[in-house]
């Protein structure tokens, strides 16, 4: 088992990560969800035994990794969100090299890369400079590069960033099918429906703090006495959204590509209220959704602002 | 796993052209160039410079002695025909006159010694003459000495006195090889004729100018602008190795592979010792180039060969250990500016104070000095002094030099590397 507790991180008079605690149980697979500068990236690189934590602990196996990381390291898989590869090399001889470092040589060697090759689907491309493939290609070979010594936790930072809609659905299928092969998984996403999508169990983070965590389901309980509204408008005024915060006072708003979304209590009863607040200020409502919670909801809701604000 | 480390920086450094053209192209461009554009100047004036002066002070002469010689063979028993005979055979033997006519006459030897001749001289305002580097001074009854000694056994020497300017060793060297050579030749004289063997013959010219030969091959051979060139350069562009290994050490850093490589162990130890030996390993390739580029293409002849080894592995020990160095460095800083400030400014003066564009004694000598504390200053000297034909033990000095900088570089790379990882 995996655990942080207490994990700090500051740099000079930053904080970065205040007071942290996650754990990783063996074949689970948790998620660490949160907007661009929540100290995501900052956490595993403590819980990877890469950054030394300002104060707090990680533990691998109920042991302190302070002193000794080998043990941790050893049974631990790496994708940064980086691409961490050698682009002058071809995509071979990286998984040669990082399977040769962590110790593999020879016949095994050999078979590990064609294995890994074949399930990141780039054996045909094997011997082509890494310099050459297209975005998705080089985070394909990025998540294979960690794979080579089979860890048993394998922990992605992000690893669909900037990538084309298909080879990201690649991607997802892929660590969908690691999942389901048992291993243990630590993914962090600004993108709630990858980590709906592939995690159990789920960290919600802002500001390096924890703000939530539990399942899907637990998670979207915070917010089942809330409901979603979505508007679109013929013009989104600030009369408008003045009058609505007067008569819901309790609900979050916020503006996206000129949808308003709102926020409030499934106790009220909004629609006609709405309605009568667009027409005495003179917008027209083209459409309105009411939707189920989603992650998405959870975080507007702890944080009052979107995921990718 | 140190292997895999090695191989790995030498594929980065091969697949990318810029290192390639700057370790590489850009120094046999140079050496090429600079060989040929400052050769007339610089080769020019050490040919000149091994030309020995030597004044030969005769005290006599044939004909002064003559009548001596003379007065002696009549003392012997020897008259008439058997007389005359004897004093033609004794005037054609006569070893100053093989000495002027033969030895110091011919064309080689004109090369190497030009001689003045002078009757009365003072000796003393003679030897103060810095332009003269040997006096031999012949005593006014020699060839009826060298008479008496060479053909009627007379156990007294026909000695010569030779003064020698040791300011210049390699031309008093020369006129110290060809008159000891002569010398031999007459002292020899009795059994030489005892045997039926002529003199004349071991006192030729043919023998003189080998001994100069090798009085030039055992000193100071001249420095071509060839060999010049080839060894600045060479020290010089091996000082761009450790910003180039340090670079991609650095991206490997910004890329998160060095995060890779630390999470599958290998710890900064083994991986700064890997930088070390891959600094190591590429200069000595380089040098072993350069080197080979100034035989085959330059036709240079390098001489004492296991001196020039190990210099050029000391001097590739320390390029490791400046590599090993200025990664852990800019792991600290993060940036390339550490790289940037050593090759903008560290090389160029180091390159000027070694010497690596012109001799700088020759405006200096204590920048000399300094500069032989520059590694690749010390490496240039150690390497022209025995290229210069010197003994291999002046080299020492140079190396402790170098060894010290690499101690010191060593030792700061292992205070200074970050333990655990560079936190981007």
């Amino acid at each position: 088992m995996l655990q942080a507790i207490n994990l700090s991180k500051k740099y000079k008079t930053k904080v970065v990560v205040k007071e942290v605690n996650v754990e990783l149980f063996a074949g689970e697979s948790v998620g660490l969800l949160g907007p661009n500068g929540a100290g995501k990236s900052t956490t595993i690189s403590m819980l990877s035994s890469l950054v030394q934590p300002s104060s707090g602990d990680v533990l691998w196996n109920e042991k302190s990794i302070a002193k000794n990381p080998d043990p941790l390291r050893k049974a631990l898989g790496v994708v940064p969100q980086e691409i961490a590869l050698y682009p002058e090399l071809s995509a071979r001889e990286n998984l040669a090299f990082f399977g040769r470092v962590n110790g593999l040589k020879g016949e095994l060697l050999a078979t590990r890369i064609t294995e890994v090759l074949t399930k990141i689907g780039l054996l045909d491309r094997q011997k082509d400079i890494v310099k050459t493939f297209s975005g998705g290609m080089k985070r394909r070979l990025n998540i294979g590069s960690a794979l080579l010594h089979k860890p048993s936790i394998l922990i992605m930072d992000e690893p669909t960033v900037g990538i084309d809609p298909q080879s990201r659905a690649y991607i997802l299928e892929t660590v969908k099918q690691f999942v389901a092969d048992g291993m243990t998984l630590l993914y962090t996403s600004h993108y709630m429906e990858e980590v709906e999508m592939l995690c159990d169990k789920i960290y919600i983070m802002d500001q390096g703090k924890i703000i939530a965590h539990g399942t899907k389901e637990e998670l979207k309980e915070l917010v089942s006495d809330n409901q979603t509204i979505e508007l679109k408008t013929n013009l989104l005024t600030e009369n408008f959204e003045k009058n609505l915060k007067e008569q819901f006072p309790q609900a979050t708003f916020r503006i996206d590509e000129e949808i308003l979304t709102i926020s409030m209590s499934k106790s009220e009863e909004p629609l006609a209220n709405i309605f009568a607040i667009a027409a005495a200020s003179n917008v027209v409502i083209t459409s309105a959704i009411v939707k189920v919670p989603s992650l998405e909801d959870v975080f507007l809701h702890l944080t009052g602002k979107a995921l990718r604000d | 796993m140190l292997f895999s480390l090695i191989a790995k920086q030498m594929k980065m450094l091969i697949r990318n052209k810029q290192p390639l053209i700057i370790l590489l192209v850009m120094p046999l461009v140079l050496i090429t160039i600079l060989s040929n554009a400052l050769g007339s100047i610089m080769d020019g004036g050490e040919e000149a410079a091994i030309q020995a002066n030597l004044l030969i002070l005769d005290n006599s002469s044939w004909v002064q002695e003559e009548k001596e010689i003379k007065l002696f063979l009549e003392g012997e028993g020897v008259t008439g025909v058997a007389l005359d005979a004897l004093l033609t055979q004794f005037k054609s033997g006569d070893p100053v006159e093989l000495l002027n006519s033969t030895v110091l006459a011919a064309d080689e030897m004109k090369k190497y010694i030009a001689v003045e001749y002078k009757k009365e001289v003072d000796l003393k305002t003679a030897r103060q003459d810095e332009n003269i580097d040997g006096i031999l001074n012949i005593p006014s009854n020699f060839r009826l000495n060298y008479i008496k000694f060479a053909y009627f056994n007379n156990p007294d020497f026909p000695s010569v006195s030779l003064y020698l300017n040791q300011d210049n060793e390699i031309r008093a060297s020369i006129i110290d090889a060809v008159l000891t050579d002569w010398q031999s030749g007459y002292s020899q004289s009795a059994a030489l004729l005892a045997a039926n063997l002529s003199p004349q013959e071991i006192m030729s010219n043919v023998s003189s100018v080998e001994k100069v030969e090798q009085v030039l091959e055992a000193s100071e051979r001249k420095i071509p602008a060839t060999i010049y060139y080839t060894v600045g350069m060479m020290v010089m562009f091996a000082l761009y190795i450790p910003a180039f290994l340090a670079g991609f050490a650095l991206q490997e850093v910004q890329w998160k592979v060095y995060d890779r490589i630390l999470l599958a162990g290998v710890s900064p130890v083994l991986y700064t010792l890997s930088i070390f030996l891959t600094g190591t390993f590429v200069a000595f390739i380089q040098q072993a180039i350069m080197l080979s580029f100034g035989m085959l293409v330059l036709g240079i002849e390098w001489i004492t060969l296991e001196g020039m080894g190990l210099i050029i592995i000391s001097y590739s020990v320390f390029v490791g250990a400046l590599s090993a160095l200025i990664t852990t460095l800019q792991f600290r800083t993060k940036t390339e500016g550490i790289a940037n400030v050593f090759n903008g400014l560290f090389i160029t003066v180091f390159s000027f104070l070694g010497g690596s564009f012109f001799n700088i004694r020759d405006i200096s000598e204590t920048l000399g000095k300094i500069g032989d504390f520059t590694p690749n200053g010390a490496t240039m000297s150690a390497i022209l002094s025995i290229q210069k034909g010197q003994d291999l033990s002046v080299i020492w000095p140079f190396m402790l030099a170098i060894y010290v900088l690499v101690v010191v570089c060593v030792l700061f790379a292992i205070v200074f590397f970050p333990r655990r990882g560079v936190a981007g």
